[in-house]
């Protein structure tokens, strides 16, 4: 291991490490794999939004989740996640939704949303939203399903910008926090200010097709 | 290679094949390992081990259209993630034939160390009861084995592999040798203790578990990461990689062959003894045979079965050793049905570190004799998970902008406590395996056909598993909760605790192996995975899988030491 892969290394126990067993030995090969590897959103080149299209899905992305005292969608990459999954992930009834509700943005903002007064882009939101009150992705416990084929635009756009946000590198340990390794306590004191930990797996992705 | 001497050859390196590969060669036999998937490195090839979220395709969000067309069994497994595919059998390449209204799921591990890497890692013992179960309702065949025979096995194991938990005393439960247990909860401690008050007879316990708590034979106490199946470099957990295979090869008489498909056994003229063993590479094609004096057969419940059926010859008809007809039959896996409870104790309190491991409560239905009320034989336990539920359940609401955004970042102000049932399952003939020669595979050995479905009794049995829980939710003080309804009863497999199909016995005309898990016909042949077992109890396999197999193993060489394997 040389000293860049030994530095990488350490920047990884040190974000996710409290005290180390002495025995702890982790190997170096492993970790030199892990800390090698650039996150998901920073692995892949852009072209699948125009843009215009990727201004109003990154505006959109920051009227859900904007930056306040702790970074918003766009610090935390989640424009990038949302453009990745809609090429690559979704499927085509899903893209088909999510590509004719954006146009349709796009149309009621004359064709650049991101280019319209802020708390005009709220309104059109908050109207887009009212729109869809029926969809059944607003019903309680529909959430560990591994996607709502039926998801108006709307709820699509919310829900990847919020895994985007939340699974991010930013996300997980800025706004949540991060769940220490290294010992286990079962009962510590939880302040009425403290976020949740950052999760290594989406649930859905847990929960299969079998729990 | 192919004209070293053997004395032994293990067929799989997963929980059963690393320990016949650790007991035979430390006493002293040229030991070769043949394991079909392929060879990964202990630490350097667990490539998704602490990887967060964002270094995974897609964030961890799975990738179902190559699921559906590489892993469509594999993927519904809740260990399955794009952290570990690497460890998983793709469906395609190796491909078994599912029934339609009998369906069963065939979770398998395609590297060496097998679904050791992946098991869900609780551990518990076999009772007195359990081992009499057949004999008493008529269900099966009588074991031939008590618990005082596999009790020594039992803590030899135990010793090795590392077992935390609590000592409960129960005879439904036999302790284990336990190392510490890990810590609860502040809320199970709030749960636990309502439970005793109110159902006394229904005892909580931590999760036993071949994860350390402590150093233990030079691997570290767990390091609290959380998901244990993309691999533990330290060694935490109990895994033929970790432990066993290291052993073995430490003594110097191990020889580990990856990428070997095992096609079929050849007999000698008489049909009583194994001589050779037939592969194909994976990645060559080339077919070879290894010689020895002794095989074990470790290849899981299935593909044990799998190898014996395709073995048949004009000695053996049926398939290897299969006089009885029973090869193949009796398949069975524990049940599954999980119930969902709210409890607002204990909102303030939290943890550090993510416990792999949860609780558990015993079987306390039928214990010692049947009781009054119930319609059914046998029983079931429940692994119990509290979680603290997060914006993964609360983000589809309305709204926008900062308000929605901290409406998303702290626990929730309840916990989720999940009860989920493993049941057991009687064994039936109806259940079972068998070969299509009509449908090769890519190495042209004739696929598994599958047909499973539960019986009436294990649906009565998870019937009672959700009137218990809600009995055990209102004892534990949870404001809400829902059993569920056995049209949610998993499907056969998907516990991954599959057994039965060469089950044992003293009668050599309804069992396929004897009480040293010898096969009735073939001297110097012993199967020591899940295909072994005559009933399945309710509690998790794969430590009664590594006793039977470490016993077998002492057996085995004090008979070929003594002349009497016909070597």
């Amino acid at each position: 291991m040389d000293r860049r892969e030994f530095l990488q290394c350490a920047a990884v126990l040190a974000a996710g490490t409290s005290v180390l067993p002495s025995s702890w030995a982790m190997n170096h090969e492993q970790q030199a794999f892990l800390a090698a590897q650039p996150d998901y959103i920073d692995r892949y080149p852009l072209s699948f939004f125009t843009d215009l299209q990727r201004a109003a899905v990154t505006t959109v992305a920051e009227q859900i989740i904007p930056a306040t005292d702790t970074p918003g969608a766009i610090a935390a990459g989640a424009p990038r996640f949302i453009e990745l999954m809609v090429a690559n992930w979704f499927n085509d009834v899903e893209r088909t939704l999510f590509m004719d509700g954006l146009a349709d943005l796009q149309h009621r903002a004359d064709g650049d949303f991101a280019g319209l007064p802020v708390d005009q882009q709220l309104l059109m939101l908050e109207q887009l939203e009212e729109e869809a009150g029926d969809a059944a992705w607003f019903q309680l416990g529909n959430v560990t399903r591994l996607w709502d084929d039926t998801a108006p635009f709307i709820c699509q756009v919310k829900e990847l910008t919020v895994l985007g946000f939340m699974l991010s590198d930013v996300g997980s340990s800025q706004f949540l926090r991060v769940n220490p390794m290294g010992s286990f306590e079962g009962d510590i004191p939880l302040s009425s200010d403290d976020s949740s930990y950052a999760v290594e797996l989406p649930i859905r992705a847990i929960a299969g097709g079998e729990v | 290679m192919d004209n070293k001497q053997f004395d032994a050859i293990v067929v799989g390196s997963g929980i059963s094949g690393g320990w016949a590969a650790k007991e035979l060669t430390e006493r002293g036999l040229k030991v070769l390992v043949l394991e079909r998937g392929k060879d990964i490195k202990h630490g350097a090839d667990y490539k998704g081990e602490h990887a967060t979220a964002s270094k995974l395709p897609f964030y961890g969000m799975p990738d179902r259209e190559r699921n559906a067309r590489e892993y469509p069994v594999q993927s519904s497994s809740y260990a399955f993630s794009e952290a570990n595919v690497q460890f998983w059998n793709n469906d395609k390449e190796n491909p078994y034939i599912r029934t339609e209204d009998k369906p069963f799921s065939w979770k398998r591990a395609d590297v060496v160390g097998g679904r050791s890497l992946l098991w869900g890692r609780q551990v518990y013992r076999w009772s007195e009861q359990d081992f009499k179960a057949n004999a008493a309702d008529g269900n099966g065949i009588p074991w031939p084995v008590d618990y005082k025979d596999i009790a020594p096995w039992y803590s030899h194991v135990e010793k090795f592999i590392g077992v935390s938990g609590e000592a409960e005393g129960l005879p439904q439960l036999p302790d284990s040798e336990f190392l510490p247990p890990m810590e609860y909860f502040e809320v199970e401690n709030t749960i636990k203790g309502r439970v005793k008050k109110k159902l006394p007879d229904i005892t909580v316990t931590m999760g036993r578990c071949a994860i350390l708590t402590q150093e233990h034979k030079g691997r570290a106490p767990c390091h609290y990461c959380g998901p244990c199946h993309r691999g533990c470099s330290t060694g935490s957990y109990f895994s033929s990689q970790s432990s066993t295979l290291p052993a073995a090869t430490a003594t110097g008489n191990l020889t580990l062959l990856p990428n070997q498909v095992v096609e079929r056994l050849e007999h000698d003229e008489t049909g009583k003894r194994i001589t050779a063993v037939k592969v194909v590479d994976t990645q060559t094609g080339e077919r070879r045979e290894f010689t020895a004096k002794i095989f074990f057969l470790c290849a899981s419940t299935l593909g044990s079965a799998q190898i014996m059926l395709n073995s048949s010859s004009s000695l053996h008809p049926n398939g290897l050793g299969n006089k009885s007809g029973a090869l193949g039959r009796y398949l069975m896996d524990h049940a599954k049905l999980g119930h969902m409870s709210m409890v607002v104790d204990d909102t303030d309190r939290f943890y550090r570190g993510n416990r792999p491991n949860g609780l558990y409560i015993p079987r306390f239905r039928n214990v010692g004799g049947q009781d009054a009320d119930a319609d059914f034989v046998r029983g079931y336990g429940y692994q119990a998970m509290a979680m603290r539920p997060d914006w993964e359940t609360t983000f589809n609401t309305k709204g926008f902008g900062a308000d929605y955004k901290e409406s998303l970042r702290k626990p929730g102000p309840f916990w989720i406590w999940f009860l989920q049932g493993f049941i057991e399952c009687l064994p039936q003939a109806s259940n079972r395996i068998y070969l299509d020669a009509n449908k090769p595979d890519r190495f042209g050995v004739p696929q598994l056909v599958t047909e499973f479905s539960w019986s009436d009794n294990e649906l009565s049995l998870a019937k009672d598993s959700a009137v218990q829980a809600e009995k055990i939710f209102r004892a534990a003080g949870a404001v809400f909760y829902e059993t569920a309804d056995i049209d949610t009863l998993s499907e056969g497999g998907a516990s991954i605790h599959e057994m039965g199909t060469a089950r044992m016995g003293d009668d050599p005309m309804q069992s396929v192996l004897n009480k040293y898990n010898q096969a009735h016909e073939v001297d110097n042949l012993f199967v020591t995975d899940g295909s072994f077992m005559t009933s399945a109890s309710c509690v998790n396999p794969s430590l009664t899988y590594m006793a039977f197999t470490a016993r077998a193993c002492d057996y085995a060489v004090k008979q070929l030491n003594a002349g009497r394997l016909g070597a």
